[in-house]
């Protein structure tokens, strides 16, 4: 192989070089936007639960109680046992769990979205901790409230006040922005998870609809290896039964409508297209390639060059020729991914997992969480790529092996 | 100037299908000999000379070149008997247009394992030789007709073949320059010893030759 002859045949063949490295630059571009899109959907579809630090929610749903008074538990999140609890944590795959309970509590004069919140853990929504604007996060055991920043400033509320729920006075020690961090899991008021179970416990219209113990809960929240996830949601709907609600980044990469969401088949189905127009394009280049240079190829062959000779020569343009091809679909890929992450996809939060009750102002609106699509190209897609592109740069040559040795030069340089 | 055989077609026949075009010729060429090919368009000369060469495979005869028989080699080992034996001069000249002058006279050389300075040392001398001194890093696309041929000369003498093969190596140029061709095919017969075999149509230019074969309808004549 010379590779002086190499590149000015690269260079002087303009046409040709540069006709062969768009076709293919466009199937590798393609086929890495393709792939950076639908990793982005999926990076996306974590944003609800990661918010949150967790993976997965568990949820079960429930009968509607009777009264709207007092304590009660929303229809879309009953009592999860103890025993329930323990047995998920042994699951393979669970890397930890955090614990809440949403309570509404319709006092006479105002209806109350109350979360019982674990002071200490880093999965679930004690990860609010950090949304603390004012005064101090709960502390551990004791009969205290932080408030929702919007709400309190709706009804005048301040650190230090005092608030009534269920009858209990609560002192409010802090104020909160938990909606500015996270679309689920958020209330107008957070108290310790102990008190909540206190009040859950002794609440007849709790216990009416869905006999609670004080050591249960109505949201868990899992951290789980991702390669799980899917055997482990599984798991946890056989062991909850009819009524589990178990929300995972797939469920809600199903909600996100897009196509490149919806089906790893349809990225599959588009990637496989993207290859096999890139090496069509290559094959269709090269083969023109030849046929244009049938003479040249037959004087090659007539002054000495073997067949190997010439095939290394071809394979080595053809190689080179789709690197270039990778490297340029590689950058436009790149372009792209950045113009595209400008775009922004709306993750709509399904209905059980809004803590508002729908006959409440706002409580039957759609939440959404707004994004910016987290497109990019990661150096494994990349290399990928430019991999791929010179497999096809290779693949080429061994077409062209087979018409280079069909070509006899006595026939392609008699003269005209 | 004739010698010992160096080249010799013995009973060869060529056809495509159920077209014979060389019919059992038999031509020997001995060293340092120049002998030309006539006969009108269309009579095997061509046929013959690739048969002669190894660029093609005869359907029956064999062809033996200094004492060996490449009848039956296969398409890499007449490759590099070519490479390592023969020259070849065509009517087209057949210059690679992306090579210069010099790299399209060092073309044979490229697949050989040697310095690459050497190479071009070579290439250089022939072009000298050729009076293209001055055109060595020109591209075909900037040479004369005349000069793309005397590189094409230059490009058959860089492996110092035994046998020069030329079809029709004047067809393209205008009769001074095709003459100026002729002078130096004569001036490497006459200096250096090169067997010559020319394929033409052209009786007056065949008149140069040491000896004339005469092809007509597949078949030598005279």
């Amino acid at each position: 192989m010379n590779w002086h002859y190499l590149v000015n045949e690269l260079y002087y063949q303009r046409r040709r070089t540069v006709a062969s490295i768009i076709g293919l630059s466009i199937g590798i571009a393609l086929l890495i936007i393709l792939n950076s899109l639908s990793l982005a959907y999926r990076q996306a579809a974590h944003a609800p639960l990661r918010e949150i630090g967790a993976d997965v929610t568990v949820q079960r749903s429930g009968d509607v109680p009777e009264n709207l008074a007092g304590v009660v538990f929303p229809c879309s999140a009953v009592t999860i046992r103890d025993e329930e609890v323990k047995k998920i944590e042994s699951y393979p795959g669970v890397r930890g769990t955090g614990k809440a309970l949403l309570l509404w509590v319709f006092d006479p004069n105002r209806a109350w979205i109350v979360l019982g919140i674990e002071e200490k853990n880093s999965i679930g929504p004690a990860v609010l901790r950090s949304s603390v604007t004012e005064g101090r996060f709960l502390e551990d055991g004791k009969t205290e409230a932080l408030v929702e920043a919007a709400y309190a400033r709706q009804f005048n509320i301040k650190t230090g006040d005092s608030i009534s729920l269920a009858n209990r006075q609560f002192p409010v020690v802090g104020l909160i922005d938990a909606s500015r961090a996270a679309k689920i899991a958020i209330a107008n008021v957070y108290v310790p998870l102990t008190v909540a179970q206190d009040l859950a416990a002794s609440s007849s219209q709790v216990q009416s609809v869905s006999p609670f113990a004080r050591q249960d809960v109505n949201l868990l929240f899992i951290k789980a290896d991702q390669e799980r996830i899917t055997e482990m949601a599984s798991s946890i709907k056989t062991l909850m039964g009819k009524g589990a609600a178990v929300a995972t980044p797939d469920s809600f990469l199903k909600l996100l409508g897009s196509l490149f969401a919806l089906s790893d088949k349809f990225t599959f189905a588009a990637s496989l297209v993207a290859i096999i127009v890139a090496v069509l394009i290559a094959f269709k280049t090269m083969a023109g390639n030849i046929a244009e240079r049938a003479r040249e190829i037959g004087v090659l062959k007539a002054v000495g060059w073997t067949n190997r000779n010439v095939v290394m020569q071809l394979l080595a343009e053809s190689v080179i020729q789709c690197f270039i091809a990778g490297i340029v679909g590689l950058v436009i890929a790149i372009i792209a991914s950045y113009g595209l992450s400008f775009m922004k996809v709306s993750i709509p939060i399904p209905w059980e997992m809004s803590p508002t009750p729908h006959f409440l102002p706002g409580g039957g609106d759609q939440i959404f969480k707004i994004l910016r699509l987290p497109v990019y190209v990661p150096w494994k897609l990349a290399l990928f790529g430019i991999a791929l592109s010179i497999i096809i740069g290779g693949m080429t040559g061994a077409l062209l092996g087979r018409h280079v040795s069909h070509i006899k030069p006595s026939e392609v340089l008699r003269h005209e | 100037m004739s010698n010992a055989t160096i080249l010799s077609g013995t009973d060869l026949s060529k056809s495509y299908g159920a077209l014979e075009v060389v019919k059992n010729v038999s031509l020997s060429i001995g060293a340092g000999e120049f002998v030309c090919l006539v006969g009108k368009s269309g009579c095997g000369k061509t046929t013959l000379l690739s048969l002669l060469s190894g660029l093609e495979k005869p359907t029956s005869g064999k062809v033996m070149l200094d004492g060996k028989e490449i009848t039956d080699a296969s398409e890499d080992e007449l490759a590099l008997f070519r490479r390592e034996n023969v020259g070849f001069i065509f009517q087209s000249f057949n210059l690679i247009p992306t090579l210069s002058a010099w790299e399209n006279v060092a073309l044979p050389l490229f697949p050989i394992k040697m310095p690459g300075e050497e190479r071009e040392r070579r290439a250089m001398e022939l072009l000298d030789k050729m009076e293209l001194g001055h055109r060595t890093d020109h591209l075909p696309s900037a040479l004369s007709g005349g000069e793309k041929q005397r590189v094409a000369i230059a490009r058959a003498l860089i492996n110092k073949p035994k046998v020069l093969f030329a079809d029709e190596p004047t067809g393209n140029l205008d009769s001074s320059t095709g003459d100026a061709i002729m002078e130096i095919l004569n001036r490497l017969h006459a200096d250096e010893g090169v067997a010559i075999l020319m394929v033409t149509h052209e009786v007056e230019l065949a008149k140069t030759a040491e000896r004339l074969v005469r092809m007509h309808d597949g078949e030598v004549i005279s």
